[in-house]
Formats: C-alpha cells, structure tokens, sequence
C-alpha cells in the first residue's frame, strides 16, 4: 500500500501542476464561497473514487485471466513497471513537458454542476503513466481486496493535493511546489522501476 | 595580509588570534580530558593531544588569517572519515561485520545517526513509537542523544548544521575540492529542490510503512558505515542503490561540479535544516552598497545557495549552510557572516567571531570523541 500511497501522491502533484490550471478556474468560477467549492470538490473526488473503484475491479480481474503462471506474474509485471516508471522519469526530467491537460476538454461543457463531474471523470481517465502502474500493480494482486485497497492508497495519496485548490490563489511560490512535485514524480518513477526489476529479476531466478 | 582581509580587518594579530583562541583551548581541553589528563595509556594519552592540537590549531588560524572555509573543511572532512571508521570499527568488533542481519534489527543495535530524523516525527506523533531499531539511551550512537544534538545545532545554527555538524557531509565536500575547475558548470535550478521532494516521499512513505524507508533504501552513506545483509534479491538491490549513489552523489560528481551534491541534491535533512535557517540568529548578509557584482561567490557555493539574483537583492537563499566559502571568496567582503536583526555592513567582525565561535565550538565537541577514537586506532596499527 506504501508505495502505491507514494505514487499517488507523487503523480497527483503533477497532474496538479498541468492541469491545475484548467480545474482552479471551475472550482472557483462565479466565487460561490467555500460552500460550493467544498461540494464541487467533493464531487470531483468522488467521481475519481468511483471511476478508480471500477479500474481497480477491471484491473484485477483482467490480471487473474492474464497473469495465471506464477512466473509470468512476476516477469510481465516486471518489464511493465519499468516501461511505465521510465514514462514518469522522463515526465520529471523532460525539458519539453506537454502542458496539456486533458480537464481541458471540460471547457466546452457549459452546464456548471457538470463540470466537478466531468473533470473527475477526465483526470482519473486521463491514463498517465502513473496510472499505467497502479493498474499493473491492481492487476497482480492476490486478492480483489487487496487491489481495491492499492487503488484506494493510490486515490488518497493523490487528492491530497486537490485538497488545498480553492486555496490556490493564496498560496504563494506556486513554481517551487510545481517544480518539488515534478522531482517527487521521478522519485516515484525511480521506486517502480527498482520494484519492476526486483519483480523481473526475481522471477527470472525463480523460474 | 592579503587585500581582501586587510579591507574588513577579519584577519587578527598573533596575540589577539591566540587570545580569541583561548576559550577554545579550555573548553575543548575539558570535553577532550574531563578536567583530568591521563597519560597513563600512550596511545590513548597521543591521541587525545593529537585531536586537541588540531581543533585548537584550526581555530587560531582562522582567527589568524581571516579565513573560514579552508580550516573548518580540515576538520569537516577529518570528522566524516573518522566518524566512518568509528562506526566500521565498532561494527567490525561487536558484530565481526559490517552488515546487519534481522536479530540485530531485532535487538535494536542499529547505530542511529540525524538522517533518520526527518522519518521519525510522523509516526511518533500519530503512534507514539520510534520507527528505529537502535537503543533510545546508552549503548553507541543512541537516538535520544543524537535528536537533542541535532535540535540544539538546528535551532541555533540553522543549515549550518550541514557544514559545521553533519558527520557525512565531510565526504563530497571533500571530493568537491579534489578538482581545481569544475567539469560540469551549469546544473538546473530545478534540483535544488529534490531535498524536499525527497523528505516529503520518505517522510510519508515511512509514516505509512513504519520503517525508516531512507535508511532502508536510499542512503548512500550505507556504502561507508552499516548495511543490511544480503540475502534476496530486494536486499542485492538496496546495496546496489547504497553503492550507486555514494558514488555518483558523494563522489563523481563532486570532483566533476566542485560542489556537495549529495547536500544539494538529496539530503532529506538537509531540506529541513533550509528551513531552520528561517529562525536561526546566524545568518550570512550581503552589504548591497560594497557589492561590485563580480558574482565570485555564486561560483563557489558548494550548495547552490546564491545566484546573481540573490546578491542584486542583497539577500541569501535558504539553502545556504553557512560554510564561509562565499564571505572567504568575497574581494570586497560584501557578503558576510551577521546577526538577524542587526543590518547588513555592520558589526562584521563581532558577528563572524561569535559565529565562529559557537559553531566550530559544536564542531570540535561533536567530532573529538571519533577523531580521538581514529588516532588510538592508528595508533595502534602503527605500532
């Protein structure tokens, strides 16, 4: 659950940093007060737990038909992980980072109670590498449960920077959280790929 | 005297460096001897003349020539090589080895060090319990000591505790002034903050997994003191982490940049120790009106602490761990040690001797016990 709490925490700061920008103005758009925001919030997360509930299920069930040899369940992983942390790595380091954000899509959506909804719907679609790995690791879970409580950790750690949004405006040096949250990214990236070589190393030996 | 001492007066007389050396001299000769010298053992006896001849030496030098940097570094770099040999020993002699297995986790006889810190306030907040395998009081290199030393170098020193009190950052300073001119000149801003992505990720990624995830996983300076036992793949794949960035953060690139980049870079404790620098009543200032804007002491700062920008505003970033690098650097002496609360450009001498005096003061106290534990070792092995 650990490393899965730090992957989420550690993308959710980027897709803060690209998409944060798109989302601020709808959380605060018409500057309905904490009231509304908090339900907008509320609803944005929610739909983010909903949809990662549904990818966790689809996850695991989709590991059980393809992950069934024991060897193959550490290898294919393995390689996977690698692929996916050396996507996020690059994300972290990659002077040429898209700023390009899929919420942006959202925009063309006039109904306003829509909107928290919809951007729930598009960011935790929005099909990162980051969530590349989360559904490899829900994917190979013993159990359903313990894939629901990988997704979970991984839907904490990152709304925890959703938090603080309508707050946004007040919080300065926004660049140097930007920029900690992209290094933490990488940070993460670093971790699945020692995870992903431990796993295909370890199952190279063992079978 | 050069002419940049000779500007600002830091450099003193004979007498009045051996005057300002005497509290030194005393101090240290009471933490080295308890009061009562014993020679009855020579080695013993040797060793501890020896480690007081140098802290003391080095202290009137600095005093003697203006200068700070070169001499807090003899002493900087001696206390990380036989703060190392300290821990090897003692490890070599309890456990015949230098790596742990699982019963020594177990008995909790892990030696601590400041590292962990960081990893350990989350879980003793919420839990109550300290996520380190080592012995609270008594025994070697307990917790309870090594927090209160680090808390009371932290509060008063602030990051300098980085260049006056941490037992590793000896190591890539030492390595940063192997080579005269940088290889590497340029290195993106953005790095500068990896301290803090990484406290933040070992901070929460220990509160969640109970177990000090740095120490576990990351520190290079396992390469150079204790590490856990290989026995699995995970455990081939920790070493080869240890090994990879103690040689590419503490050694390669310090000889290619000429600065720490495992500090600048890595160091979770490093990040909150910028921090304290917010509260501490040391600081280095930056006299705006005898500035000429050479910018010397951005390219010396083994930290990354300065830009052009910074001195235009006349101010010190909070990554600054107060060295002396830059103030030695300075023509002018624009850039100075000071006071919080007293402006910039004044009492320049009075800062920098009480500056001086309380952190290599630290210094000297912390490191005497390993130096003095490496000449009897020598010592020993000599004769």
């Amino acid at each position: 659950m650990t490393d899965s709490f730090v992957l989420g925490l550690s993308s959710g700061s980027a897709c803060l940093a690209t998409c944060g920008m798109v989302m601020f103005p709808y959380f605060m758009a018409g500057s309905a007060g904490v009231r509304r925001i908090a339900i907008d919030l509320f609803l944005f997360l929610l739909t983010r737990f909903v949809i990662y509930f549904i990818l966790s299920t689809l996850a695991w069930y989709f590991g059980q038909a393809l992950f069934s040899n024991p060897v193959v369940r550490n290898i294919i992983p393995g390689i996977l992980y690698i692929v996916f942390a050396v996507m996020l790595v690059w994300y972290s380091i990659s002077k040429n980072r898209n700023p390009n954000c899929p919420a942006k899509i959202v925009k063309t959506v006039n109904n306003k109670k829509l909107v928290p909804i919809l951007l729930g719907l598009v960011n935790s679609l929005g099909f990162c590498p980051a969530l590349f790995i989360i559904l490899t690791k829900g994917a190979t879970q013993e159990t359903l449960v313990q894939s629901y409580f990988a997704f979970l950790a991984f839907f904490i750690g990152s709304s925890l920077w959703f938090l603080p949004l309508p707050l946004a405006g007040k919080i300065r040096k926004k660049e140097v959280l930007k920029n900690i949250g992209i290094l933490a990214t990488g940070l993460a990236g670093i971790i699945f790929m020692i995870k992903g070589l431990t796993n295909l190393i370890g199952g190279i030996i063992n079978g | 005297m050069d002419n940049a001492s000779k500007i600002a007066g830091m450099r003193k007389s004979f007498g009045k460096s051996l005057l300002y050396t005497l509290p030194m001299f005393l101090i240290t000769f009471m933490f080295m001897t308890g009061g009562k010298p014993n020679f009855a053992d020579p080695a013993s006896g040797l060793a501890i003349l020896t480690a007081f001849l140098l802290v003391n030496v080095l202290y009137f030098f600095m005093h003697y020539t203006g200068k700070t940097d070169r001499y807090r570094a003899v002493l900087f770099i001696i206390f990380a090589l036989s703060l190392s040999y300290t821990l090897i020993h003692n490890m070599l002699e309890v456990r015949k080895s230098m790596s742990f297995s699982q019963a020594d986790i177990l008995e909790c006889k892990i030696p601590f060090c400041h590292l962990v810190i960081p990893m350990m306030i989350l879980p003793a907040i919420f839990t109550k319990s300290i996520i380190f395998p080592g012995s609270i009081i008594g025994g070697f290199a307990n917790i309870s000591s090594m927090i209160v030393l680090w808390l009371v170098a932290t509060l008063v020193l602030g990051r300098g505790f980085c260049s006056w009190g941490c037992f590793y950052g000896g190591w890539d300073d030492g390595f940063s002034r192997i080579r005269k001119r940088p290889v590497i000149k340029k290195i993106s801003e953005l790095w500068k903050w990896m301290p803090f992505a990484v406290l933040i990720m070992v901070t929460l990624s220990a509160a969640l997994a109970m177990m000090p995830t740095y120490c576990s996983w990351i520190c290079p300076f396992k390469a150079v003191t204790e590490f856990e036992q290989v026995t699995s793949v995970e455990s081939v794949a920790k070493a080869g982490i240890f090994l990879t960035l103690f040689g590419g953060l503490v050694v390669v690139l310090p000889v290619m940049t000429r600065k720490r980049t495992q500090c600048s870079f890595l160091c979770p404790l490093g990040a909150i120790n910028s921090l304290s620098n917010k509260i501490t009543p040391f600081t280095v200032k930056i006299d705006k009106k005898a500035c000429n804007e050479c910018f010397k002491c951005v390219g010396v700062c083994p930290l990354y602490a300065l830009t052009p920008e910074d001195i235009k505003a006349g101010k010190v970033s909070l990554f600054c761990s107060k060295c002396g690098k830059c103030v030695d650097a300075c023509s002018t002496k624009a850039i100075h040690y000071g006071i919080r609360g007293i402006p910039a450009g004044t009492m320049k001498n009075f800062s920098r001797n009480l500056f001086l005096f309380v952190s290599f003061l630290f210094m000297a106290v912390f490191s005497a016990g390993s130096i003095i534990s490496t000449f009897q070792g020598l010592l020993k092995l000599i004769f």
